[in-house]
Formats: C-alpha cells, structure tokens, sequence
C-alpha cells in the first residue's frame, strides 16, 4: 500500500508541484494487491483503485472492516486452515481408535500408553513382513504427518515473526536469544567480579552423557531446513555459551539443544568391587591385544606399586609401553592410588602393553563413577582393539602392498 | 553553522519546512541549489516532496477522532494527514546536541571518503572528517516523518543492519515497535524473488531502513539495489565512505559507534511507535 503511494509520489511529484499542495495520491485502507506480487505490472497514471475486481476478494476482517485481499493470500490462508482441520480430524480420529482398542485389549483406556498401543497392534494384526515401516502402524497424528509450520503472516499479510523476512526466522530466533543470554552471563560475571567470584566449582553445569544435536534433529525442532554451514556456526555459538563459567545459569536454554548419548550396555555389566580377607577391595580383568593376553588384579587403598609378571614397570624397555600401562590410571585419577599385578603372556612387547592397559581399564571400571566411565568410553580405554595380523598375499608384496606397476 | 532557507515557495529547492526563520545565505543555497540540479538526475530530488507540502497553512483544521470506521473516511484521514509538514512532530525527538553527544558527527579518515558524500561534510579535524550536524537533523527530520508516516498507514518496516556488533539491538528494537529485522546474510531473492523465496506470495516491506549501509565488508548492501528495483523506499544512515546514491531519504552520520547507532534506533522506534500510535487514534485500527 504505501509503497506505490511512494512510487505515485515519485512520478506525480512534478504534477504535485505545478498543481496543488495536495497530493494526488489516493490511499484506500487495506489496499494491498499492487504491493505483494513483484511480477504484476506497474499501474498506469491511472489511480490506485483500479485493480481488477476479480484479484480481490472482499471479507469481513477484525472490527467489521471490509478488508480486500487478494486470491493469493486468501488461497494460503485456506491451506492453512486446511491443514489445521486435518489435524484436528485425525488427533480425534486416533483418540477414539485408542479407546476402542484399550476396550478390546480389556485395558484401562486412561492408562493405555503408546507402547501398549504397539504390542496390541502387533497382536491384533500380526505380520510376516520383513520391513518393520511396512507393518501395520497405529501413531499419533503429529509423528505420522511431517510437522509444518502454521500460517507465517495474517490477513493484511503483516508476518507474525520478527525475522520472518531472514528466510529462518526459527533458526536465528536462536541465535538471538544465545547472544543475548551469553550477554547476560558476562554482565553477570561482572558483578560476581566485583565480590571477586569468578566461578563456583560446585556450580558447573554437567553435560555428561549428552551431546549436541544433529543437523536432522535441529532441524525437526526448528522446522526450517539449514546448511552445513548454519548447523556448524549454531554449535560454535552453542560452545561458547558453555564454555562460559557461569553456563550453568541458562541450563534450560542450553539443554534444550542437547540429546542424551545412549550409554553403552558396558556399564550395566559392571561387577561390583570384591575384597581381600584384609578388606583391601580389588577387581580382577583380563585383556587381549594381537596374541598377548593379560590378567590384572587391581588393588584399592594401594601406593600406586606396579607389577608385571614379577618384574617392576621397567619390564617394558621402551617408554611408550610404560605410558600405554599406566594411562589408564592416570586418565581417571588412579595412578598413586591403586597397585597392579599383572600377568601377561603371548605376543611382543606392543601387545602386551597394550593388553594390559584394556585389562587395567576395564577393572578399573569398578573403582571409577559413571561419568568418569563414559569419560573413558569416549577416550577408547574400554575398546578392545580388534586389529590381528594380517596374512601377506600370494602376488602381493605384503597384506596391501602391491609390487611396482610397470606401465608396460 | 548556517541555516540556510528556500527563496519563495515554489523554488523546488530543499525546502527547509524545520528550521527556524534565519537570514538566508546566498552562496549556500546558490550552491545547494547546483547540487541539487545535480542530484534530480539520481532521483534524490523527490526527497523533499513530503516536506515541501508547501506553504505550511496555518489554521488547519485539525483530524477529528474517526466516528465510523468506513473506508472512505479513513482514506480522507490520511490524505489529511500529509497536509501537515510535521504531523508527527517528531522534531521534537532530538536535537543537535543529541546527535553531538552521540558522536553522529565523527566520520571516518579523509581517505576513504565517498565523493557523494562530500556534500555533507562540515569539514575535517586531523584528517577524521566531521559531519555536518545541521544536515543531518533536517535529513534525520524527513526520514523520521516519513517512518512515521508509513507506520501510520499500516506499513511494514524492515530494519537492516550487518554488522555483528549491533545486530542484537536492531532485532530488539524491531521488535518492540512491532516490525521486522534482518540483519543476517542476505538471500538475493528476499525482495526481487519473494515468492520462490518465501515458498508463497508474501507481502515485501513498504519500508527499509539501513542502519549499516555497508555489508560486513567493503561492499554496499544488496538491500539498497534491491530495493530501488522493487520502488520500496529507504531510510539508511550513510557514513563518510557510503553510497547514498539509491537512498530515498539519506541521513549523513555516524554509523560505527554504539551510542549513535542505538540513538538511532530509539529514534526511528520512536517515530514509528507515534505514527501507530496516532493510527489506532485516527483510524481506529489495532
């Protein structure tokens, strides 16, 4: 609307000048055809009013205005209510199937969660595909139809979002209210400057076990499709927000965008911690790597006193053995804490050390916390490296290699 | 500094409808008069039509309050409305001072100094150019009065800005008059191909004010040409080493400090918050 006002303004201000103070310029309220669609033509000297009849269509808007709107945003609009009323149909839809089938089963319809609602489905129409997607499937609405976004603008095409105009308005949405909390977070470590708190120990948010979400997942929450590029610059902005010492302050915000790593079944297996007729408490474990095998016995309340098959560390010549031991220990704070006695046998120098250290920390495993546990999950103490020799090939110079390829 | 005046009325000069009655220098205006001949080739000229709605009547009859919301009434409203060189009032948001204290008046080195811009440079102090600080308040004037006007008709008003330092401000301050902001990357169809864009016809901004003309480097903003293709109206603040050539109402100053940046912000939010203001008043709508 006031945009071709201006661009009336623009080509009839010579008029305007010669003729009269006031201008020529009509502006009917809610007239807004000309403005939105960039590929229509530009109107003539003619005034505004004459758009065609049939691009407009009238309808009672807020405060009994007639309001003209074009067939476009008038289409939009249905699509949304459309979508709107489909989703309203199946909720209510699904609602009652649950009902009926909680009947069925003879269960509570109050009680009758989602997985209950799987093992009845899968009872009353068994399958013998082979695709579980292609089985039969009862699930609420919002998980079966892709969640869409709502109508973005209202009847006079004015958006609803402030940044709807970025194209991701959802996405840097976020990205405002991070910077704006990473504010907060060091105008709030001034203050704490002045009573010279710098940051509290006790107070450190604890993102164990969980990690940032994927691309996919974002994706899900902010229904906007993004770049590599816009996922990797949201998880730098993220880390900086939790770097921040006094992180622990916007948790919420910051745990919304973090997912929980599924701990490996490991930790459920853990043994419990047995002990000595002295009451020393000890965890036995024993580790292979290429054809060393190692029994450790680690001993709690201990001076930090290392023994391999009798001998001291030294039994290793070369320091990257010795370190290959004793990393577990130092990883999780072990090392001047606990003794080994280790048994190895098989293999050479390399294997041992390394058969003892995935012995060390798996018993290790017993002494240690959860966290301290997913800790040393993630570093790989508690892989068991599966590489064996691989055997040299007839043809070949050695597993892989190849001899020199002569052309010709 | 010197305040200069139109000679008579129908001189399409730069019609000063703001300053006070001074005595008029002749070069001055001599030569703004030869600046202006050269700037109507840009299409600058039509800059002062809002304000040279000229002879300012002095008894006009004023709005009344809207009795019946119908729709011819409230195009008589607003074509009333531009009767007035300053119905708004929004000369009286800030003064010269204001923008002294702000820092508006500090440009950048000699240097770089676009050519366009020399025109409304005071001068320079050990090579920092200065702005003239009277320009800019009758420039900030008109661009105000026209932000309020399109918020009085029901506008949509599009604030840009990208540099990173002030992005969180100018979103904020979208918000809390009710517009729209971008001040992340510029997709190229935003305006010239929304509805590819956008996934349907939306409705383009019926204003676009530049807080940062320039781009996180040294090129001007895409929005500018852009939004000339697409006849949108634009207020920008030009510092020393900016185009104004495409802007529809250029305000000269300081674009690189925060106190002058966030007195302009609450400025235009202040003119615009009127205008809706004087909207709900008049016309009885939202």
């Amino acid at each position: 609307m006031a945009s071709v006002c201006i661009g009336n303004l623009v080509r009839n201000s010579a008029k305007v000048f010669r003729n009269s103070y006031i201008t020529q310029v009509r502006t009917p309220y809610g007239l807004q055809i000309r403005c939105w669609n960039s590929t229509t033509p530009e109107p003539s000297s003619k005034p505004l009013t004459s758009v065609p009849a049939s691009d407009t269509i009238k309808h009672e808007g807020s405060g009994n205005q007639l309001i003209k709107v074009s067939k476009a945003m008038k289409a939009y609009q249905e699509k949304a209510q459309a979508l709107d009323a489909l989703m309203f149909e199946k909720t209510t839809e699904y609602e009652i199937g649950r009902r009926h089938l909680a009947n069925m089963m003879g269960e509570d319809p109050e009680t009758f969660t989602d997985e209950d609602i799987d093992t009845a489905i899968e009872y009353l129409f068994p399958s013998g595909l082979f695709e579980p997607r292609a089985r039969p499937l009862m699930k609420h609405p919002t998980e079966v139809f892709a969640r869409k976004k709502v109508a973005e603008f209202d009847e006079t095409g004015r958006p609803f979002h402030v940044l709807f105009y970025t194209g991701l308005p959802n996405y840097y949405q976020v990205l405002h209210d991070l910077s704006e909390k990473v504010r907060e977070l060091d105008s709030f470590s001034d203050r704490m400057m002045q009573y010279n708190i710098h940051k509290d120990p006790e107070r450190t948010l604890n993102v164990g076990g969980t990690e940032w979400v994927k691309k996919e997942q974002l994706e899900d929450i902010l229904l906007e499709k993004l770049k590599d590029k816009q996922y990797e610059f949201f998880v730098r902005s993220m880390n900086r927000l939790l770097d921040h010492p006094f992180s622990y302050r916007v948790e919420e915000f910051i745990m919304k965008f973090r997912k929980h790593v599924q701990i490996s079944v490991i930790h459920k297996e853990i043994p419990k911690l047995m002990f000595t007729a002295e009451g020393t408490p000890y965890m036995a474990a024993v580790g292979r790597r290429k054809t060393s095998t190692a029994s450790v016995t680690v001993y709690g309340r201990g001076s930090g006193k290392i023994s391999i098959n009798g001998e001291d560390l030294l039994y290793f010549k070369y320091i990257q053995d010795r370190e290959q031991v004793l990393f577990p220990l130092q990883f999780s704070g072990l090392l001047g804490k606990v003794d080994v006695v280790a048994d190895v046998d098989g293999g050479g120098f390399s294997g041992q050390s390394g058969a003892i250290r995935y012995a060390i920390s798996m018993a290790v495993r017993s002494f240690v916390d959860e966290q301290m546990m997913e800790k040393m999950r993630l570093a790989g103490l508690l892989t068991r490296d599966p590489r064996r020799h691989e055997r040299k090939k007839p043809g070949w110079k050695g597993a892989r290699a190849k001899y020199t390829w002569k052309k010709r | 500094m010197r305040l200069p005046q139109p000679v008579n009325n129908t001189v399409p000069g730069p019609a000063m409808p703001f300053s006070p009655t001074t005595t008029l220098n002749m070069a001055t205006l001599g030569k703004k008069l030869f600046i202006l001949s050269v700037r109507m080739g840009r299409g600058l000229w039509h800059r002062g039509i809002v304000s040279s709605s000229n002879p300012v009547q002095s008894a006009v009859e004023p709005l009344e309050k809207l009795q019946e919301s119908s729709s011819d009434a409230i195009t008589e409203q607003m074509a009333k409305s531009l009767k007035y060189p300053d119905f708004f009032k929004v000369a009286e948001l800030f003064t010269v001072e204001d923008l002294f204290n702000a820092r508006v008046h500090l440009g950048h080195r000699e240097g770089s100094l676009n050519d366009h811009m020399s025109q409304f440079i005071f001068g320079s102090r050990l090579s920092h150019l200065i702005f003239d600080l009277d320009q800019t308040a009758t420039l900030l004037r008109e661009a105000l009065n026209f932000t309020a006007h399109i918020a009085f008709r029901g506008g949509i008003i599009l604030f840009v800005g990208r540099i990173p330092q002030h992005q969180v401000m100018i979103e904020n301050t979208a918000k809390e008059c009710g517009e729209y902001a971008h001040t992340r990357y510029w997709q190229g169809g935003v305006l010239t191909n929304s509805t590819i864009q956008f996934g349907s016809v939306i409705r383009l901004p019926d204003l676009i004010i530049f807080l940062h003309t320039m781009n996180n480097v040294i090129y001007e903003h895409t929005a500018i040409r852009d939004a000339a293709k697409m006849l949108i109206p634009t207020v920008g603040i030009v510092d020393t080493n900016c185009n104004p050539n495409l802007i529809t109402y250029p305000v000269p100053g300081n674009d690189d400090s925060a106190a002058s940046i966030s007195l302009f912000c609450n400025l235009f939010k202040a003119a615009i918050l009127r205008g809706k203001e004087k909207r709900k008043e008049l016309l009885g709508v939202h």
